[in-house]
């Protein structure tokens, strides 16, 4: 870059600094706080918000985020791996089919997620299809589930995941895999060997697109989870609302922040130099 | 050739939608043959080299190896090898892991597989020591042209197949690979197969040469059947450079004929040798190309002749046609080629 070149970036960095660093240092020094009585913070410096996080309450609603959110990264990597792959072999088909993957983009994510409602429901579409088919007599309990958190998560963020696999697959040379394939390798060898080495890093790269977002996400455990799956994102949001704990609900903040920031720093480490290992 | 053949093409054709890449070609490659395919792109010597890999399948007719049909086998299970013109190493290996790969499929042994990759890459001319570790990344072009060579080697294959591998390279390197794949070849005893659009390549490579001209072949010969003797104006034209002459030197009516430039002689009109054939004309222009002078020719109907001439040093003893210089063209008639329609 031309050696003045940074000063293009200052317009950005401003709004950054503004709506992003501040606040972020106000969640911060919030976290070390006293809680209101009316919600709001108290000054002086104290770690309690951090230690009731260690609260097995608490720790149980981490855990349960950290499980739902890495199984919608494994889901949206097993559904999006494939998908991403017809997509770089579908050759003219190619751009329809990438389209059709961010069409959902078009509609409001609430509107989808509620959509998810009408046919999760006991009265809603596989529900009532399978008891039209005989498949069952009493509707299934679909909506409120960890289950149904899980399936809008996938939903959710399954673009995320095609798209960076879809643009490593696609670089990806076919007189490799015909190498592979004189010198003696079968199918599953050349897949295990050759394709997926080589498309690891947009697979890291949508896992983390579905695993950042999937951490902190509380709409969708609150629409479709009901009270019972609880989620850290939920936790957050009740803190700074009926909660009236913004120290506690800071602290939780700060504790998803570091987390995301750690698998970012892991991926940034291993896969930040663009390049292949050698 | 050997008596029996080891690949041997029988009627095969191959489409893709509306194109014909490979239209009813039979062929017969012998053991140990470097056979090159020529032909201008999109000719269909690729494919035909592909249909022989097994990463094409043939619509019509069959391939045989060593006289056993192949149809249905899968490439990786077939006794060749192939170097791509893309090199296709594997970038996320090492150059030693890009040529145990083979050997890896075969279940070798370890300490075997590390033996033999060693001993391709001195085969190839990269010292072990310095290059086993490189990613391909880290080559030169040359380099990379190595390993891939390496990598095809390495497995033993009974048959190497070649898709323009030199086709990357700058002249220089290009002249040095011909020599070692030729050497290669006559060493390893390994049928090559060799795809090029470059016939000067074909010529200096091949022990046969099969022509290609629109998914058919034209003419299959040794190099000197092919230059000496073209059968079709299109192999005339394609391998070097020749005049084409029509009607009156033909002995059908309507019929061609072709002649190379370094085969025709100038004289001045009247003292051409007596049995040797010629034309009238005048001198166009002469080219200067280093180791020959072209000399261009109109003759009647504005048809232009060339006719090259060793260059016996334009400083010291300059030749004595310059433009406007009234000549006749001769040749020996033996030298004519008649070509077919």
């Amino acid at each position: 870059m031309a050696r003045a070149g940074w000063r293009l970036a200052l317009p950005g960095l401003g709004w950054l600094l503004l709506w992003g660093g501040i606040p972020l240092l106000i969640v911060v020094a919030y976290s070390f706080m006293g809680r209101g009585i009316y919600g709001g913070v108290e000054r002086g410096f104290t770690v309690e918000a951090y230690v009731q996080l260690l609260d097995p309450l608490y720790l149980g609603i981490i855990a349960r985020t950290v499980l739902l959110a890495v199984m919608a990264t494994a889901g949206c990597l097993l559904i999006g791996f494939p998908m991403a792959y017809v997509i770089a072999r579908s050759g003219r088909w190619r751009r329809v089919l990438l389209l059709l993957v961010v069409l959902p983009f078009w509609t409001s994510f609430l509107v989808r997620t509620y959509a998810m409602i009408f046919l999760l429901r006991d009265t809603g579409l596989v529900n009532s299809t399978l008891l039209a088919l005989g498949v069952i007599d009493t509707p299934l309990d679909l909506l409120y589930t960890p289950g149904a958190v899980l399936a809008g998560l996938i939903y959710g963020f399954l673009p995320f995941a095609i798209l960076p696999i879809y643009a490593s697959l696609e670089k990806l040379d076919p007189a490799l895999l015909e190498a592979a394939e004189m010198l003696g390798a079968r199918p599953a060898t050349r897949f295990w060997r050759i394709t997926l080495p080589l498309a690891m890093p947009g697979v890291v790269a949508g896992g983390l697109l579905v695993l950042i977002p999937a951490l902190g996400s509380f709409l969708t455990p609150d629409l479709l989870g009901g009270a019972k799956t609880t989620l850290l994102g939920n936790l957050i949001q009740g803190q700074f609302t009926t909660g009236r704990d913004w120290p506690f609900g800071s602290a939780a903040s700060i504790l998803l922040l570091a987390g995301t920031f750690l698998a970012l720093t892991w991926h940034l480490k291993r896969y930040g130099e663009g390049g292949h290992r050698s | 050739m050997s008596a029996s053949p080891l690949v041997t093409y029988r009627r095969v054709s191959k489409r893709f939608g509306a194109h014909t890449a490979v239209d009813d070609l039979s062929l017969e490659i012998g053991r140990g043959e470097f056979f090159s395919l020529l032909g201008p792109s999109g000719c269909g010597k690729t494919t035909t080299l592909r249909l022989l890999a097994g990463l094409e399948v043939p619509d019509r007719g069959e391939i045989l190896i060593d006289g056993k049909a192949v149809q249905g086998l899968p490439a990786w299970e077939r006794p060749l090898s192939m170097v791509f013109q893309s090199y296709a190493l594997f970038p996320h290996m090492s150059v030693t892991e890009n040529v145990a790969f083979g050997l890896e499929q075969r279940k070798r042994p370890k300490a075997e597989i590390a033996e033999r990759v060693r001993k391709a890459l001195s085969l190839v001319r990269l010292a072990p020591e310095t290059f086993a570790d490189r990613a391909p990344a880290q080559l030169s072009g040359g380099q990379r042209q190595r390993v891939a060579l390496a990598r095809a080697l390495v497995v033993e294959p009974a048959i190497l197949l070649l898709d323009e591998p030199l086709g990357a390279l700058d002249l220089q390197l290009r002249k040095e690979m011909q020599l070692e794949l030729r050497a290669l070849n006559r060493e390893l005893g390994i049928t090559f197969v060799y795809v090029t659009h470059d016939q000067e390549e074909a010529l200096t490579l091949s022990d046969r040469i099969a022509v290609m001209d629109q998914a058919r072949i034209a003419q299959v010969g040794t190099p000197a059947e092919i230059y000496e003797g073209p059968r079709t104006e299109f192999v005339a034209r394609f391998v070097g450079e020749v005049n084409v002459l029509d009607g009156r030197m033909a002995r059908r009516p309507g019929g061609k004929v072709a002649i190379r430039p370094e085969w025709m002689d100038l004289y001045r009109p009247g003292e051409v040798p007596a049995g040797e054939q010629s034309v009238t004309g005048t001198v166009q222009s002469v080219v200067y190309l280093g180791e020959t002078l072209h000399v261009h020719v109109a003759i009647a109907e504005g048809q232009l002749l060339k006719v090259a001439m060793r260059n016996e040093g334009q400083l010291t003893n300059p030749i004595s046609w310059k433009r406007g210089d009234q000549v006749a063209v001769a040749w020996r008639p033996e030298d004519i080629q008649e070509l077919e329609r």
